[in-house]
């Protein structure tokens, strides 16, 4: 598994358009820096998939309080959420 | 020689545990160490394995009972045909029953009565499942007609049809215990109300950026608001035991998530006792557990009220089942042209229409207090 930051991202989309695809949405054009809750493409059942994937994928238990919008609303705030947590940045 | 299956303990403090199901048909071979059935406490389910192989020759306990750890929970026997030993404490009655023949599904009867054979009027000399039945209609039909019931579900037969037989998992046990409760036990009614989708719409948004969140509160806040309504209405946060109501102390808020094929009642316990943004932060923290298919046993059991919504699937009606030992479970749905669709299943023994709908209409309206 790539640690950088575009790889980071890259899988993290790929997940959200799986999600997206489960209730006939698609997610395919989704930007780095767009609130994904405010996108519409993934409800929060979804968000809670994801969030619960992202944790088991990169290693990274979460407490409640970091569930925020200023760590994990974006694509590119989750990648470097991850970085962060891994100490490579 | 009849071999028992004993009642397994689960853990030190219950001395009793509820039956979930069997997987075995009477008749059908088993093999050492095959899984025959489940039994539960509130805070575990456990598989119950053959210590030997041989053929079921019949249950003593039913699904859904409540047993005493140690008690037989059924009899396996060399062949299909093998009698099944008359319970222990009916013994020393052999003496006066002897002179009739007593069938095996009579004994079987009789075991799962509790009953001892010469309390029986033998019909043609023999006790038959007849005699038995004749027996406990006099005592009250009801307890026969349950027992029939019951007995017809255990001696579910394949259907003639060439098929794989496939075992549940865990949760599909679960779900199985669940809508089995409903069906015997609650009478089931459901209403529902149109409401005005943009006041919840506005106040979710607003505590959602008041307070950083990632996830849609608008659900957990319309079951926190429920919540505020069972404390002031207990009766909505009860069961009915006996001939009484049990109205719960604490409320324990279970709320329904599919994960993949999974479908869980995610539970946060004493919910009465948090705050607002407590209670968002506890559902969230379950629910993403469920999601992972992490959560505790505490998590997955003890709901004394329930809420569940099928918007994601853009259902605009749907009638939950209600989980065991509760009497109102929410089916919130997709709204349309700003007119959401608020939902209750109930049981008609606690609830009447007329107290669902007056909890409904409170549950319309964020409090904003």
């Amino acid at each position: 598994m790539s640690l950088n930051k575009e790889a980071i991202e890259a899988a993290i989309k790929a997940r959200i358009v799986e999600i997206a695809a489960e209730t006939g949405d698609d997610a395919s054009e989704l930007g780095v820096d767009e609130i994904i809750p405010a996108t519409g493409l993934i409800d929060s059942t979804g968000l809670l998939e994801l969030i619960a994937w992202y944790e088991k994928t990169y290693q990274i238990p979460l407490a409640q309080e970091e569930i925020n919008i200023d760590n994990l609303g974006t694509l590119a705030r989750m990648a470097d959420f991850v970085l962060r947590k891994k100490g490579l940045i | 020689m009849a071999t028992a299956i004993y009642v397994p303990r689960i853990n030190n403090n219950d001395d009793e545990v509820k039956v979930l199901a069997f997987d075995v048909a009477i008749g059908s071979k088993v093999e050492n160490g095959q899984i025959v059935g489940q039994v539960e406490t509130d805070k575990a389910v456990l598989d119950v394995t053959a210590a030997a192989a041989g053929f079921v020759l019949g249950f003593v306990a039913n699904p859904d009972e409540v047993v005493k750890v140690g008690s037989v929970m059924l009899w396996l026997g060399e062949n299909v045909d093998e009698a099944i030993p008359e319970p222990q404490e009916t013994s020393l009655l052999r003496s006066t029953a002897k002179n009739s023949e007593i069938t095996a599904k009579a004994r079987l009867l009789l075991a799962q009565n509790g009953l001892q054979a010469e309390l029986v009027t033998p019909i043609d000399g023999r006790i038959t499942v007849e005699a038995v039945e004749r027996y406990l209609a006099a005592q009250g039909g009801a307890k026969a007609e349950a027992t029939k019931a019951t007995e017809s579900r255990a001696t579910d037969v394949l259907p003639d049809v060439a098929g794989n037989q496939v075992s549940l998992s865990r949760e599909e046990k679960g779900m199985a215990a669940t809508v089995t409760w409903h069906r015997d036990f609650a009478v089931a009614g459901y209403i529902e109300i149109e409401y005005e989708l943009g006041p919840w719409v506005e106040y979710a948004k607003q505590f959602q950026d008041k307070n950083g969140l990632l996830m849609p509160p608008l659900l957990p806040l319309m079951a926190w608001r429920l919540i505020q309504i069972a404390q002031e209405k207990t009766h909505l946060n009860a069961t009915i035991v006996g001939n009484k109501r049990y109205e719960y102390s604490p409320v324990n808020l279970g709320f329904t998530i599919q994960a993949g094929e999974a479908l869980y009642l995610a539970v946060v316990r004493n919910a009465q006792t948090q705050d607002e943004l407590g209670f968002v932060n506890a559902l969230g923290d379950v629910l993403r557990r469920a999601a992972g298919h992490n959560l505790k046993e505490s998590e997955a059991s003890g709901a004394t009220i329930g809420f569940s919504s099928m918007e994601r699937w853009k259902v605009t009606r749907h009638i939950p089942i209600l989980s065991p030992h509760t009497s109102l479970m929410i089916a919130h749905a997709a709204g349309q042209g700003g007119k959401g669709v608020l939902g209750a299943s109930y049981d008609h023994r606690v609830l009447n229409g007329g107290q669902v709908v007056a909890m409904l209409k409170k549950l319309a309206v964020p409090n904003k207090n």
